[in-house]
């Protein structure tokens, strides 16, 4: 046995042991509180009574629409009880996105009242109150089927929240085999 | 000899067989792209499929019968139509709607009185336009390396010659 493949052996077996080291702590279907997959975690203030009874009553605490300000965020207008779940709230948002009511639709009219739409969840942990951001994929996952019509979720997030990506794949493929006519294609016709 | 030789041999299974394939082959690529929203599926999966039926019919009729079928310019033709077919449903959203809506807001199109539905119909069209590019580039690739590759056996023959 050559010393280089002992030493290749070597390097592949303590690698193998450190991907099972990292991939051991991985759940199966990603972290479901990561900040792609869930939410991320703006800040935490201390709970008492009157900011929970606030929360509980539909009213924004100022200590936490102020922090929320600071950080740049847009500003929640209401705040409910999230899942009916004690201790959870949810905060919405008005989207500056346009968003025409499915009843009628009138072209060139303005657009309806815009929606309103989950934005923050804050959560009392022990003697906490924590402030997270939704990710945008939790919009896609509630809203996504009621706004498209669509039942496949690939799709609709593909052709449709992401249209301009999906144009630009499309736009490299064009351009991989434009490139290969010029390359390729140079001298005559193919035989026919 | 070398002349017999670069003529292809046939075979009649073979032939027959992807003479039977190739249509259904083809059927499920336009299933797979039309179903792209209510399945599994889409436009990309179901161009790679459909481009998968003329590779078929290269590998099994050779280069010149293939080119016959589907002439290079056609193939050149529609690797841009899916690209224009893509912008164009997105410029129609800002055309109908004389600036309001957004490029790719397909829910402006006024093809129904729903503004989720014309979203998916929109979906659709796009679907299809991916499709049309995907199977296109896919067929020129391969069309084109093997052109290069007999063209090149060819030379190599003629040399020793």
């Amino acid at each position: 046995m050559k010393p280089i493949s002992v030493i290749a052996l070597i390097s592949v077996l303590i690698l193998g042991a450190l991907f099972m080291y990292v991939a051991e702590d991985i759940p199966a279907f990603g972290d479901p509180k990561s900040a792609p997959n869930w939410g991320v975690k703006l800040f935490s203030i201390d709970a008492d009574e009157e900011l929970e009874g606030n929360l509980n009553h539909g009213i924004i605490p100022v200590s936490v629409s102020d922090k929320i300000e600071g950080i740049g965020l847009p500003l929640p207008i209401k705040v409910e009880k999230a899942r009916g779940l004690e201790g959870e709230w949810d905060a919405f948002i008005i989207p500056g996105e346009k968003y025409y009511n499915s009843t009628t639709i009138r072209f060139g009219a303005a657009p309806d009242a815009p929606k309103e739409q989950k934005y923050y969840l804050i959560i009392k942990e022990g003697d906490t109150i924590d402030v997270y951001r939704y990710a945008p994929v939790i919009r896609y996952w509630e809203e996504g089927e009621h706004e498209t019509e669509v039942p496949n979720m690939v799709t609709y997030i593909l052709a449709d929240y992401r249209s301009y990506d999906t144009l630009g794949e499309v736009t490299v493929i064009f351009t991989a085999g434009v490139s290969v006519v010029l390359l390729l294609r140079r001298r005559g016709k193919m035989p026919k | 000899m070398s002349e017999e030789k670069r003529i292809r041999e046939r075979d009649v299974i073979i032939e027959t067989i992807s003479r039977l394939m190739i249509p259904f082959i083809q059927l499920f690529a336009l299933y797979v792209i039309i179903h792209g929203t209510k399945g599994p599926g889409g436009g990309f999966q179901g161009g790679v499929i459909f481009a998968s039926s003329f590779v078929l019919y290269l590998v099994v009729f050779g280069l010149a019968a293939a080119g016959k079928r589907f002439p290079e310019g056609a193939d050149t033709a529609l690797m841009s139509t899916g690209v224009y077919i893509f912008a164009g449903v997105g410029l129609l959203c800002i055309l109908v709607t004389l600036g309001t809506a957004e490029y790719l807001n397909y829910g402006f199109i006024p093809l129904t009185h729903h503004f989720e539905e014309n979203r998916a119909l929109g979906m659709d069209l796009v679907e299809i336009g991916i499709g049309i590019t995907v199977m296109a580039v896919i067929t020129e690739i391969f069309f084109n390396l093997v052109w290069k590759k007999e063209e090149e056996k060819g030379k190599g023959k003629e040399e020793q010659r």
